[in-house]
C-alpha cells in the first residue's frame, strides 16, 4: 500500500494531467493509493480529506455537477502561478528577510515562508547574509501561539486562554480574535473580549493553555468588525490609556527624517518654515511620552500641552537635583 | 526522536518540489532543500517517496523518473501535469507578507504588490494586510533594507548617513555592509566602518540614507552577529529604583540584573557601552532612577538633566 503523501501527489497529478474531469470512482480505481478494501463511505471521507489537503497546498479544484456525480479538474490559471521578475535590489532585500526569518524559531511561519519562497523562486540562491532573534527568551511559544492564533484570525474560530496580566493576576479569557501584530520582541493579539463584550490586546506571551474552537471547524464562531484595522490598535507605548490628550511634540531640522519613522504612522506630522518637524498625536499617558522625548531624544522637544511640559520640568529637576 | 510533518504539510512539500524538478538537470540536493525549506535528508527522502509517484497507468513513462547519486538528483521524466509553481496559498501570503513588514516594506509597496500578485484569488490580501502586521509601520526603512542587502549580496561598500544617539550627531561614513541582523524587531546593520577601520554597529532606523559607491570590498571570512558587547566585557553601572518605581524590561536594558532591597526599593546593575546611553535612560525615568555610580553615570545623568532643563526654558 503507498502511503498517504505518496497517494495525495498521485492525486495532484491524475487532476492536474486529465484532459476531462474526474468523478471519485475513476479517482478511486485509478490505482492512486485508495485501499481496495476500503467500504464507499470511508472512502469518500478520504477523499473529502485529501482534497482538502490539496487545496491547502493552493491547487484550485472546481467541482462539475450533473445528474450522476461530480466531477473534478484542476482550474489551471487559478492554481498555476506566473513568474515574478524582481530588480536586483528587491531580490537581495526578499533573500535576506527570508535568511534571517527562516532560521528564527521566533518567526511564526517559517514553514510557510519556506514554501511561498520555493514557489516564488527566491529561495535557494546563496543571499545577504543575514540572521533574527525576534522575540525574547518566550520566543518558541510565543511564536507557536502565534501560528495557531493568525490561523484562528483567518478562520475565525473563538479562541479560550489563561492569562497572567502585569499585576500577576490570572484569569481565563474566551476571545474572538480580530488580528495579530508584532513590537519590540512581543506578539499581541487583539480580539473581543466575550465575558467583557470589549475589544482588548493580550501579550501573547503571556497567553497560557491556548485552546481554539474545533466544533463546526468549517464555519466561523463569529464576524469581525468591517472596519477592524490591526494598525489602529498596534499604538506607540505613550497612547495606551483611558484619557486622550492632544500631544505635540518638535523634531529639530537636523532630526525631522526622523520623526516619519518614529511616528510610525500615528497621528500628524507637518515642516515647519525653519525645517523642524511637528507632530500632533494623541497621548494616553503623559508621563509615558516625557519618557519617550528623552529616550529618543536628543533634539526632540514637547511643545504641549502644559502638563506635559510641566511633566517634564518637574522630573529633570528631580534628576538634577538627586545627582547634584 | 523529532516528530516528522504530517501527510498534508508533506505533500505540500512534495508538490512545491516538482516544479524544481526538470527534465535531462541534475540539482544539488542542497539547493533544493533550500528551495522548500528543510534539510537534503529530508529533501532526499521525499524525492525517493516522488519516485514512487505518477499519473494511470503507472508505466514507467508515467511515473516521475529520478536518479539520486550522492548529494545530488538527475531528473530524467519529470512529473506530468505540474510544471509550473501553484500560486500562494492563504498560509504562504500570511507568512510572506509577515517577513516582508519586518523589513519595512508597507502592504502598499511595490515590493509586496508585486509578490503577492500571485496569490490565490482565495486569498485577500487586503484582509491579511488588517489582521495581521509583523513589523515597522509606514515611513520605515524598507529601500534603505533593500540598498543595503544588495550591496551585502554584491560586497559593494555604501556611504551611509547616520544619526549617533549617544551624540546627536549625524557623519557621513563609507562602510563595507556585512550582514544584517535582526534583535527584537530592530534591524541593524553590521559593517566595517572604513573611517575607524573597524567593525561598527548600526541601527537601520538611524541611517538616514544609503548610496552604494559603485567600490567593491572583500567580505571578512566570519561575521559575529552579536549587535552589543557581552555584558562581562562592558563597566556596569548601579542604579537604584524607588519602592514604586516599574522596572524597565530586559528588552529596552539587555543585561540588566535586579536586586530587591529591603525597604522596597531595586537596585538595578546594568552593563552599559556608553555614558551617554546609559545616562539618557537614568534621565528618562524622570526621578523614579538614581545613577549611583560609577561617577561618570552620576555626572552625565546631571548634565543631561540640566542640559534638557535649560531647552524648556
Amino acid at each position: 500500500m503507498s502511503d498517504a503523501a505518496e497517494r495525495l501527489v498521485n492525486l495532484a497529478l491524475y487532476l492536474a494531467s486529465s484532459r476531462v474531469p474526474v468523478t471519485a470512482n475513476e479517482c478511486r480505481s485509478a490505482g492512486l493509493g485508495y485501499p481496495d478494501e476500503q467500504d464507499d463511505a470511508t472512502f469518500l471521507r478520504m477523499f473529502e480529506r485529501d482534497k482538502d489537503a490539496l487545496r491547502a497546498a493552493g491547487l484550485v479544484i472546481t467541482v462539475d455537477r450533473d445528474d450522476e456525480a461530480e466531477s473534478y479538474r484542476i482550474d489551471a490559471a487559478a492554481t498555476f502561478a506566473r513568474p515574478v521578475e524582481l530588480a536586483p535590489d528587491e531580490l537581495a532585500a526578499v533573500r535576506a528577510v527570508a535568511a534571517a526569518l527562516s532560521a528564527d524559531p521566533g518567526f511564526p511561519f517559517t514553514d510557510d515562508l519556506a514554501l511561498a519562497l520555493g514557489k516564488l523562486g527566491t529561495a535557494g540562491v546563496a543571499g545577504p547574509l543575514a540572521t533574527a532573534d525576534l522575540p525574547d527568551d518566550t520566543g518558541d511559544a510565543q511564536s507557536h501561539h502565534a501560528r495557531t492564533i493568525a490561523e484562528a484570525v483567518q478562520t475565525r474560530k473563538t479562541l479560550t486562554f489563561g492569562y497572567t496580566n502585569t499585576a500577576g493576576e490570572q484569569k481565563q479569557h474566551t476571545v474572538d480574535p480580530y488580528g495579530v501584530f508584532f513590537r519590540e520582541g512581543n506578539w499581541y493579539l487583539i480580539g473581543c473580549d466575550r465575558d467583557l463584550d470589549a475589544v482588548r490586546t493580550y501579550a501573547i506571551g503571556r497567553v497560557a493553555a491556548l485552546g481554539v474552537n474545533a466544533g463546526r471547524p468549517r464555519t466561523p464562531d463569529f464576524e469581525r468588525p468591517a472596519d477592524f484595522d490591526v494598525t489602529r490598535h498596534e499604538r506607540l507605548p505613550f497612547e495606551y490609556g483611558l484619557e486622550q490628550v492632544a500631544a505635540q511634540v518638535r523634531f529639530e531640522p537636523d532630526v525631522a527624517w526622523r520623526a516619519e519613522r518614529l511616528a510610525r504612522g500615528r497621528g500628524t506630522l507637518r515642516e515647519l518654515a525653519d525645517g523642524s518637524a511637528l507632530w500632533d498625536v494623541e497621548a494616553g499617558d503623559l508621563e509615558r511620552l516625557a519618557t519617550w522625548i528623552i529616550d529618543e531624544g536628543p533634539a526632540i522637544h514637547a511643545v504641549g500641552p502644559p502638563e506635559l511640559v510641566y511633566i517634564l520640568e518637574t522630573g529633570l529637576r528631580a534628576v538634577a537635583d538627586a545627582h547634584g | 526522536m523529532a516528530k516528522g510533518p504530517d501527510t498534508a504539510t508533506r505533500a505540500r512539500r512534495l508538490l512545491a518540489l516538482l516544479p524544481h524538478l526538470r527534465r535531462n538537470e541534475t540539482i544539488p540536493l542542497a539547493r533544493l532543500a533550500a528551495a522548500v525549506g528543510c534539510t537534503p535528508a529530508e529533501v532526499a527522502a521525499d524525492l525517493t517517496t516522488l519516485t514512487m509517484c505518477g499519473v494511470p497507468p503507472f508505466t514507467p513513462f508515467d511515473m516521475i523518473d529520478l536518479l539520486i547519486e550522492g548529494d545530488s538528483v538527475t531528473v530524467n521524466l519529470e512529473a506530468p501535469g505540474i510544471e509550473r509553481p501553484l500560486r500562494l496559498t492563504i498560509a504562504e501570503a500570511r507568512a510572506l507578507g509577515a517577513a516582508l513588514d519586518a523589513a519595512g516594506f508597507a502592504p502598499r509597496s511595490a515590493l509586496r504588490q508585486k509578490l503577492l500578485a500571485v496569490a490565490a484569488d482565495s486569498v485577500s490580501t487586503d484582509e491579511l494586510e488588517r489582521t495581521v502586521r509583523a513589523g515597522a509601520a509606514p515611513g520605515g526603512i524598507a529601500d534603505l533594507y533593500a540598498t543595503l542587502a544588495a550591496a551585502a549580496d554584491e560586497h559593494e561598500k555604501v556611504l551611509i548617513t547616520y544619526f549617533t544617539g549617544s551624540t546627536g550627531r549625524t557623519s557621513q561614513r563609507v562602510v563595507h555592509p556585512w550582514a544584517l541582523v535582526n534583535r527584537l524587531g530592530t534591524w541593524y546593520l553590521i559593517a566595517l566602518c572604513e573611517g575607524v577601520g573597524e567593525e561598527r554597529v548600526f541601527r537601520l532606523d538611524r541611517i538616514r540614507d544609503a548610496l552604494g559607491t559603485g567600490e567593491p570590498f572583500t567580505p571578512p571570512t566570519m561575521v559575529e552577529y552579536a549587535v552589543t558587547p557581552g555584558p562581562e566585557h562592558l563597566p556596569v553601572a548601579e542604579i537604584r529604583f524607588a519602592p514604586d518605581a516599574v522596572l524597565p524590561d530586559t528588552r529596552s536594558w539587555p543585561g540588566v540584573v535586579f536586586e530587591t532591597l529591603g525597604d522596597g526599593s531595586t537596585i538595578a546593575r546594568m552593563p552599559y557601552q556608553t555614558v551617554s546611553w546609559i545616562a539618557r535612560r537614568v534621565t528618562a525615568r524622570l526621578g523614579e532612577a538614581e545613577a549611583l555610580g560609577p561617577a561618570e553615570v552620576r555626572d552625565a545623568v546631571r548634565t543631561l538633566a540640566e542640559t534638557l532643563l535649560r531647552t524648556l526654558g
